[in-house]
Formats: structure tokens, sequence, C-alpha cells
């Protein structure tokens, strides 16, 4: 081959880089409403189709009872990987490219993050919509107004009140008592040890599991007075919760095995974890990861600061919400609320995902009334039912919170691979998720 | 002149158009979005994109962790492309030697795993590396694979096992287009399989090397699917591991303009690499 055919292929290749970061096209100006300002809530004169991108599985069915009854109004579902792996990337790239669906599936520590990049529209306007609130436990109310008045930018769907997982069977062997309180879970830990296991596995990589519990402890990571952020994963709450986890990791009594792969799966099927402060959907989590444990788990209220306190964390939950692009605001807000209210689309939500409600009368659909078969038939959702009313309203969310989880997630790695703690991690995190916002031209307060 | 014109444009005219489409297009605008900033008044401000000059090279050239990404790969480089172009060249030579029995068959096998997606593979060896999954405990079990010792290498392994058949194929082919004559001539004068390799297959295939040397400096700089997979397993790969990961991870908050910077300052890096070697390659020939 001759030299300069050499240098086309390698001009060719090399710029591969380049193409990666440009297959969005230009379309700036697709968003021209101020923000702030409700969008017009009105009914088209003719029929629709809506998309609707989520990754919720078996939506298909819960969705076709929507379109068999509704002809005028047809909604088409995509669906993807769940939103952190790669939906959300989507979304950033169609509302660029102005080609967004009208609906999409995120999570409520993601909204703030779409509301940021101006992608949402205000449903503030639709009165069904207003309407709807006190239907919805509140604390998810805040997390889609973000406390604010005249704003409303998704319908809550489905929620993550926490509680502790644990081995019955094991504990009861053991003699080990529930722990009620953290001290309680930390002395139950050196038991664990001595009887060969773990009491449970740190998430290193998925930090959504120490918001919640950040969360329950009164730790407030984000906050916003209108003219700027503040970012503070440093306050004396969070602070705690991470001396806490240090320490146990620091003594190993934890295994910090990666989760949400197949070998975090085989710790709990193979009995070496004991327990999982986790959220309701935990409860799907442990069936199909450790389906050899069946019959030997049970759930208690999530461990506690104070002895006889009353406090729940979250982990995850999500909202409907309606993109800035759409056309269809008023059709798309009435299928967000007929999925997340009907009381046919949250039983065949339950059934197709194990979805747990974030209405208040979704507590008691029947088949969060029963007992559980894998939970030794314990009525499982009571607990959570009742945390669910512990969580508090005011925890909010940061507008980058992908960069967030990725900065924590690398200092978290690095403790448990032995390096620095998880305060220093958190430190740094919070030093780089103030840069981010910078480069972002988003206000912060030093 | 006029009439060679006309038939020269329908020729080109498809190749043409689609590169610039896919290729000159796509280039440009990275390049645009990477002069502008977004700016924004208040905590929810509709943002703006407004020309910001080279501040996004500014942030790039004082980002510790992207630079510290390319340093690591390029450690990588230098290990895993002497090695694996290294395995590739001696199976060529054994395939050539007419040592080999079954060679239609041993050509195929070396290929096979190219033919597996890099992301397959990754998943693949993942397992294989996990200290509770893998079925050879007896190494997992003493040498954690995934940690931040050796995870680099682990997914060097990954790599090699990935091109070393396609890098042989490259080089191997090129040994099939020496001519006979040449070879015969080697043996009038006496060389033996081992130098005749050495002396007559080595030199001629060398153009085929520097390529596949190109490729894989290219590739390496331009890691992702690997590094990406093994975040999911290893404690020890970062959202910024190779330069790659970090644009994806910039562009994923989104920050376009900043992930376009990033790719233009990577895709400068690289294209400075394989040109560099390049130029270094010719020179020593021309001697």
């Amino acid at each position: 081959m001759r030299p300069p055919m050499r240098s086309l292929s390698i001009l060719l290749t090399s710029a591969l880089a380049v193409t990666l970061a440009a297959c969005s096209s230009g379309s700036d100006d697709s968003t021209d409403e101020a923000t702030g300002g409700a969008a017009s809530c009105a009914p088209a004169s003719g029929n629709v189709e809506l998309t609707y991108t989520t990754w919720i599985p078996g939506i298909e069915d819960v969705v076709k009872l929507w379109n068999d009854k509704n002809p005028n109004i047809q909604v088409k579902v995509q669906t993807g990987p769940n939103g952190n792996g790669g939906t959300y990337a989507n979304f950033f790239n169609q509302l660029k490219a102005g080609n967004a669906p009208d609906l999409g599936h995120i999570e409520y520590d993601a909204l703030p993050s779409f509301r940021v990049q101006d992608g949402l529209t205000n449903l503030a306007s639709c009165s069904e919509v207003t309407a709807a609130k006190d239907q919805f436990v509140d604390w998810t109310w805040g997390q889609v107004t973000f406390g604010e008045e005249n704003s409303v930018y998704g319908i809550p769907q489905d929620t993550g009140p926490m509680a502790l997982f644990y081995r019955k069977d094991l504990f009861e062997k053991n003699n080990i008592p529930v722990p009620t309180t953290w001290e309680e879970y930390a002395a139950a830990a050196e038991k664990v040890k001595t009887a060969g296991g773990y009491i449970t596995n740190f998430s290193q990589s998925d930090i959504s599991q120490f918001a919640g519990l950040s969360w329950q402890a009164g730790g407030r990571w984000f906050s916003n007075d209108g003219s700027k952020w503040t970012v503070n994963f440093q306050d004396d709450n969070t602070k705690k919760v991470a001396d806490y986890w240090q320490d146990l990791i620091s003594k190993k009594l934890v295994s910090s095995v990666p989760p949400w792969t197949t070998e975090w799966d085989n710790a709990y099927n193979k009995g070496n974890a004991w327990t999982w402060v986790s959220a309701v959907w935990g409860a799907n989590s442990i069936m199909s990861g450790a389906p050899d444990t069946s019959g030997k788990w049970a759930v208690a209220p999530m461990p506690q600061w104070t002895a006889g306190g009353t406090s729940a964390g979250n982990w995850g939950g999500s909202s409907t919400a309606v993109f800035k692009s759409s056309k269809h605001p008023y059709e798309a807000a009435k299928f967000a609320l007929w999925l997340n209210t009907s009381e046919e689309a949250l039983t065949a939500l339950n059934k197709a995902a194990q979805l747990y409600p974030a209405t208040k009368a979704g507590a008691t659909l029947p088949a969060l009334t029963e007992g559980v078969e894998f939970y030794g038939g314990q009525k499982i959702y009571e607990v959570f039912a009742t945390a669910s009313t512990q969580v508090a309203a005011d925890f909010a969310w940061g507008p980058t919170m992908t960069d967030t989880y990725a900065s924590a997630s690398d200092g978290f790695k690095a403790v448990v691979s032995g390096t620095g703690t998880l305060n220093d991690a958190l430190k740094t995190a919070q030093e780089k998720t103030v840069a981010t916002l910078k480069s972002q031209s988003i206000p912060v307060a030093e | 002149m006029k009439g060679k014109k006309g038939p020269l444009l329908f020729f080109i005219a498809p190749f043409g158009l689609l590169f610039a489409a896919f290729y000159l297009a796509p280039i440009g605008y990275a390049i645009k979005q990477s002069l502008y900033k977004i700016e924004r008044q208040g905590t929810f401000g509709k943002a703006q994109e407004v020309f910001g000059g080279l501040e996004q090279y500014t942030r790039v050239f004082s980002d510790g962790p992207f630079w510290e990404s390319i340093g690591r790969v390029l450690l990588f480089g230098i290990v895993q492309v002497p090695v694996m172009l290294g395995v590739a060249l001696a199976l060529a030579l054994l395939l050539d030697s007419g040592l080999v029995k079954g060679k239609a068959f041993f050509r195929l096998a070396f290929f096979v795993p190219y033919a597996v997606p890099g992301v397959v593979a990754a998943i693949m060896w993942g397992f294989l590396y996990s200290p509770n999954l893998s079925p050879f405990t007896a190494l997992t079990g003493n040498v954690d694979l995934l940690s931040a010792d050796f995870v680099l290498w682990s997914m060097a392994n990954v790599v090699t096992w990935i091109y070393v058949g396609y890098n042989m194929l490259i080089i191997y082919s090129s040994l099939l287009a020496i001519p006979q004559e040449v070879y015969e001539a080697a043996r009038m004068d006496g060389a033996g399989a081992l130098r005749t390799a050495w002396a007559i297959k080595i030199p001629l295939v060398m153009p085929a090397i520097v390529l596949t040397t190109v490729f894989s400096i290219i590739g390496t700089l331009q890691l992702l699917a690997e590094p990406a997979v093994f975040r999911t397993f290893s404690s020890a790969v970062t959202s910024t591991y190779t330069p790659n990961l970090t644009v994806y991870s910039t562009s994923s908050i989104p920050n376009f303009n900043l992930a376009a910077a990033f790719s233009v300052v990577l895709a400068l890096a690289t294209c400075l690499l394989s040109f560099g070697f390049l130029k270094l390659t010719q020179r020593g020939a021309d001697k």
C-alpha cells in the first residue's frame, strides 16, 4: 500500500472520536418559549398519536388497555434501557435534535437535569393535573413541582420507600435480634461476621442507595433559592451516614461486590449477604436474583438513628413527564394521569413490573395487601406503606445528577479498593459537581 | 477533456456525498460545538448557546483526569500493541510456513474472536475474571484480576484476544503476496525456514505491520467498549478511565460543548501519534 492511501485511511479512522460527539443534529431554536410560564393546555381538535418512551417491562400490555378505550388518543410505546443506562442520554440527544417523544419515563433524581436543559413541559396549566395533586403521596408531589407554585414537571408514577430486607432464617438460627437502630445494625454486623457472612453488600457504584440513606438521616444535598444552587454533601447528617458506613467497610463487616451484577445476585443467592437496606422494588430484585432463598426473607422497618424514631429514606421512583417538544400536552397529560392514578393501570403496572404506586390510594391495591410467598407469606407491602408516609418531603436533587453520581461513584469505588474515605469521596464529588454546574453556567454558591 | 469529467463525477459523487454527509459534516459540527458555551439566567433559566472561543479547550487542557487517562491508554498501547502484533506475526508466519496442517481451519479459528462483538467479548471475559463466578477459581481466588493493579492488563488481554486474528489476517495476506521467485532465490542461497522468515518475509511484510500498528494505536486511544463494560464489574474503572469514556460521560451530563472539545483534542492527539509513527518508520525505510 502506498503512503498516500495509508494516510487517508488513518484520517478516516482517527477522527471516529469526533463523529461520536456529533451524532446530534442542531435545531437549537426549537425551544423559544420562556421557562417558568406554563404551556397552554388545550385539547387537540382531531385524532392524536402520542409517543411514550419507558423501560418498564411489560408496558405494552398496560398501554393496550388505554389504546382500546381511547381511539382518539393512541399511544405508541418505545422501550429502551433504564435511564442512566442509556435512555436519558437518548432523551438529551433527542431534545437537542428536536425529535423527543411526547412522554418519557424520568426518575425523580433526573427531573431537575431535564428541566435545566429546558426539556420539560410545565403542566401547571392543565387543570386536570393540578386537581390530581391530593391523590399523590405528599413528597412525590414535591419532587415533580420542585416545591414551587405554578409548576408541575411530571406525573408521579412510583416510589421507592426503603426498609430492611433480612434473612429471617439466619438471624433466628444465630440468635441475632433484628436491628431497629443503626447502632444495633452495626452490632449485628459483628455477629454476622462471626457466623461467616456479611451483614450486607455496600453499594459502591449505585450512589442512589447512599442518597436514600442520607435522605433518611436528614442530609440535604441540594437546594435552590431561585437565584442560585447550593451543593452540600458535607452536612453533619450526610457525614454521619458516611462515617457509619466507612466504619463498617474499614472493619470489613460488609462485602463490596459491584451492585447489579451476576456476582452480586450470587452473593445473596448463596447467603453471603444477610440483609439489604433497599426500596420496595428491591423485593423483586431479591426474588429474581436469589431464587434459592425463597421463603427465608422477611422485611422490617429501616433501622433508625435514634431509638423509636420514625423516618424512612427513599431510593428511586419515577415520574411520567411530557417533553417540551410535544404538540399535545393536554392529551399527553391525560394519558399520564390515567397511567399513574387509575386503578386498572396501577394494578397492571404492579402486575407487570411490581411498580409501587405514588398515589395514596395505591397502597390499598389488592396485590399490595396480600402476603408474599417468597417472604414467608409476610404482608411486606404494609411495611413499605408505612415507610412511604415517613419519607421527608424536602429532599431535592441537583441539575446534573448523572455527573454527581459518576463522581461520587468513582470515589466510592476507590474507597472499597482501599483508597481514601467515603467522606473524602463526597467532598471531591461536591467539588466536581460545583465545577460541572459552572461549566454549564448554572449559578451556584461556593 | 470535457467528455471525461462527466463519468468521473458520476463515479465519485456517491462517495463524495456520503463522505461529506457522514464524515466532514459531523466533524465540522463537532468543531463548531466545541467553540460554543452555554449561558443562562437563574437556576432553571433557559440555556443559550453563545460563542465561547477556546473556553472549552482551556477546560480540556486543565482537566487532570483526562490527561491521566491519555497517559493510561499510552501505557496500555506501549505494552499491548507490540505483544498483540508479535503474536499476530508469529501466527501468520506459522500459517505461511507449511509446518501447519489444516491451514484453512486455523486461519478461521484465529479470526473467530474478531467476529464476536466487542461488548459481548468484554462481558464474557468479565465473567471469567470475576472472583466468585469464574470457572478458574484457583487463579481468581488468589489474584483479583479486576483490581486496580491488574484491570488494565486484564482489558489488554481481552483486546489482544479480539484483534490478534484480525491483524494476523492482514499480515498473512501480505505474506501470500510475496512472489515465489524470492523464496526460490533464498533457497538457492541456502536459507532455511527460520532464515527465510527473518530475512525475507518479515522485511517484506513490514508495510503491513506498520499499517496494523497504526490501526492499533488508533484503537488504543479510542478504547471504549471494554472499559465501559468493565466499569460494572470492577471497582478500579472510573467514569474517566479512558479518554473516550470521558467523552461519553461528559456528553451524558449532558455537556455537548465540552464533550465536543474533548473529542477534537482526542482526534488531534490520535492523528499526531499515528502520523508521528508513520514518519518515524518511513525515515527508517529511507536509509
